[in-house]
């Protein structure tokens, strides 16, 4: 079964996400900033596809997606970046971070589960 | 003689009020963003949501295990099924859709606390030591800034106006 990885310093959001992706069959591993998320990944949790926050204590989601570039396994991994951030700016840093993606709340829970989808085509 | 009070004993220097206020507020919109956790309510949006997808599922595993089949409820057991999908989406949208604007108002609340923060303990004089651009280093969307830009030329064009009379 495909895991996802979802960081957001929300628990509303992550048990949110957690609830939709896994209702769709996806196994779900969570992380409430971007260094939990590394810890995960250090860990040797292998998501298929990670979803990140931005705006999170510790650790951002730029620096995340940056950190996780750097560890071999996750080195191509699809990141996608959920935000309340339309801006291009940040786009562009996220970009130039490595995020393969991004998706600007408020979604739709099938807008989220079609760009999983596309991104994890093995389920 | 009669009792002479220092003035300043009285009347707190405007910056040091200024700084209590600060703190003060920041403390309250800190409680205010606390009290936006609804996690109780989306956990019991999301189990009901288990609940109805077991319930199909059983209405069909009763069907398929039903020694006699009987038309109307074949037809009204297909009707119920799909019901059950459309209002189980329906509660999907619905948590997930509140689920996000807790959290954007909650980082926008979060951007009021560490600006309040920020200027009730600043060490430099008063209306120096947080700016609007430092404000706008804060934010976490469009819908802020476009909200930042349009207060900040309403008032350039009030103080403008001012100017003039």
């Amino acid at each position: 079964m495909p895991i996802i990885l979802v960081l957001d310093d929300s628990a509303t959001m992550v048990m949110s996400l957690s609830h939709i992706l896994k209702g769709a069959g996806y196994e779900v591993e969570t992380g409430m900033n971007g260094r939990e998320g590394i810890t995960k990944l250090t860990d040797g949790v292998k998501p298929s596809v990670i979803l990140t926050d931005l705006n999170m204590p510790e650790l951002d989601g730029i620096g995340f997606i940056k950190e996780a570039r750097k560890i071999a396994s996750t080195r191509f991994t699809p990141i996608i970046v959920l935000t309340t951030e339309s801006g291009g700016r940040k786009r562009d840093e996220a970009r130039a971070a490595g995020a393969s993606g991004w998706l600007t709340k408020p979604a739709e829970p099938s807008q989220l589960l079609a760009v999983v989808k596309q991104l994890c085509p093995s389920k | 003689m009669p009792l002479e009070i220092d003035p300043g004993a009285r009347n707190p220097a405007p910056e040091a009020n200024e700084r209590l206020v600060c703190a003060i507020l920041a403390e309250q919109v800190a409680a205010l963003r606390d009290r936006m956790d609804a996690t109780a309510t989306f956990d019991l949006l999301w189990r009901t949501t288990a609940l109805l997808s077991w319930l199909s599922g059983l209405l069909n595993d009763l069907s398929r295990h039903s020694a006699h089949t009987n038309p109307v409820l074949e037809r009204e057991r297909a009707e119920a099924i799909d019901e059950i999908a459309e209002i189980r989406r329906g509660l999907d949208e619905l948590a997930f859709s509140q689920a996000q604007k807790q959290d954007f108002a909650r980082q926008i609340a979060d951007c009021v606390v560490i600006a309040l923060e920020r200027m009730a303990v600043a060490e430099m004089p008063p209306g120096t030591h947080f700016s609007s651009l430092d404000l706008a280093d804060l934010y976490v969307s469009e819908q802020q800034r476009d909200l930042h830009a349009a207060v900040v030329s309403r008032l350039n064009g009030n103080a403008g106006a001012q100017v003039m009379k």
